[in-house]
């Protein structure tokens, strides 16, 4: 639970308050009078402008408060750079929700100017924005539960053998490895176990060293490609061996042209180190006996293979 | 024959690993994939690839020793892999042709 708390908190605070703040900013000159600022705060049903000068670097801020002190006071006609609060806290581009938060927390102004490296404006960031990026981040999370939702619940799709078509007791499975990981360094960690698992089990080493061959192909495309993670699962039959190897992952848009030897859809950096070569499917058609893969764009890919063990035994 | 025979004639460098064991079969290859699919068990494994992947590739195939060529070295992750696994890691300066000639007429099988 708290790993699962952990996670959700990074996915929100580690946000750019590019995402967060509103890039449309109401702003005003220096030589503008507060009443000018009072007509904007009005029309435009906002409590507090920046003031810029003509490269858009900030200058100072004026608010709701310094208004109503210009109309006590009886200066209102004056102009915004004589009355304006010039030290203005500013967030940096490269702030994430965190900092914006803590900004929040420390001062007790009503909103941020977001600015580069130059001071020039931004964005703004209210506490109304922030509650918006929120939401809309929720948004998408949920529309993202949804959809494995839709996934893990339909039966012809999770929990049916492709090949069989018997209906599948993961939870029953021989062996079970999550794919966890984006680490393209471990690739293989889940195949090489798999290996040791059959032959502590007493399965023939030639035909070990298929399964984790074909194994070892689908669990590095399930770390390159599917930017999701996944899970491999081996049932051991009595004269078959049967390993599935799933992700929640964007899927393959055509089955038939992965499938294809030399076909890779691999970045340069992962090639650079030797993967990519478009041998996965081939690899994995090759090592077993019967290869079926299913994938909906969106949705994940399912590996499914089966093994005999008799090929083994009639070479 | 013995991996120990082969590090003496052609002075390679030993990065870790036995080098009292048996190889019989040679591969050549820097792909993965194309390794997975044509590596024999019992293997010596000629490459450029130095990636801590090579250990996965070698203990799912049965390849025994790798042989690093043209003067690239190990990462440090690899060599801790390679001792864990139990594979050998060897290097050196010459090319992968060279040492795949030199391996073939030791007697090293395709």
């Amino acid at each position: 639970m708290e790993k699962v708390l952990d996670r959700v908190q990074s996915f929100f605070l580690d946000m750019s308050v590019l995402e967060v703040m509103n890039p449309n900013v109401i702003s005003v000159r220096p030589d503008r009078t507060l009443r000018q600022v009072k007509e904007i705060l009005r029309i435009k049903r906002i409590s507090g402008v920046p003031v810029v000068d003509s490269e858009r670097k900030i200058v100072g801020i004026v608010s709701i408060e310094d208004i109503i002190k210009a109309l006590e006071g009886g200066y209102i006609d004056e102009k915004v750079q004589n009355h304006m609060t010039k030290n203005v806290v500013c967030l940096k581009s490269s702030d994430t929700l965190k900092e914006v938060i803590e900004t929040f927390e420390k001062y007790s102004y009503g909103r941020f100017p977001v600015v580069d490296e130059n001071n020039r404006v931004l964005g703004i960031v209210t506490k109304n924005d922030v509650m918006m990026a929120l939401l809309a981040k929720l948004g998408l999370v949920y529309l993202h539960d949804e959809r494995r939702k839709e996934v893990l619940e339909s039966p012809d799709y999770f929990d049916r053998s492709l090949i069989t078509g018997e209906s599948l007791d993961k939870s029953g499975a021989d062996f079970y490895f999550p794919i966890d990981y984006y680490d393209i360094n471990l690739a293989g960690v889940g195949a090489s176990k798999l290996r040791q698992f059959l032959l502590s089990k007493g399965v023939d080493p030639e035909m070990a060293r298929r399964v984790a061959i074909a194994t070892y192909e689908a669990e590095t495309n399930v770390v390159i490609h599917s930017g999701s993670t996944g899970a491999i699962y081996c049932f051991i039959k009595p004269d078959s061996i049967f390993v599935r190897v799933e992700d929640t992952g964007k899927g393959i848009d055509n089955v038939e042209l992965a499938m294809k030897e030399g076909y890779s859809t691999a970045p340069d950096h992962v090639r650079e180190l030797g993967f990519g070569a478009g041998m996965g499917f081939t690899n994995m058609k090759r090592c077993s006996d019967n290869l079926m893969v299913v994938s909906k764009v969106g949705a994940g890919v399912v590996v499914e293979m089966e093994f005999r063990r008799n090929r083994e035994g009639s070479r | 024959m013995k991996l120990s025979e082969i590090v003496k004639a052609l002075k390679l460098e030993v990065c870790c690993g036995n080098c009292e064991i048996d190889v019989r079969y040679g591969c050549v290859g820097d792909l993965l994939s194309e390794v997975m699919a044509h590596a024999k068990p019992d293997s010596i494994w000629i490459t450029v690839q130095s990636h801590v992947n090579i250990i996965a590739v070698s203990v799912i195939t049965g390849i025994r020793a790798i042989v690093l060529c043209n003067a690239h070295s190990f990462s440090s992750e690899a060599i801790e892999k390679a001792k864990a696994e139990g594979v050998c890691l060897l290097r050196t300066d010459k090319s992968p042709f060279e040492i795949a000639g030199r391996l073939y007429g030791m007697g090293i099988e395709p």
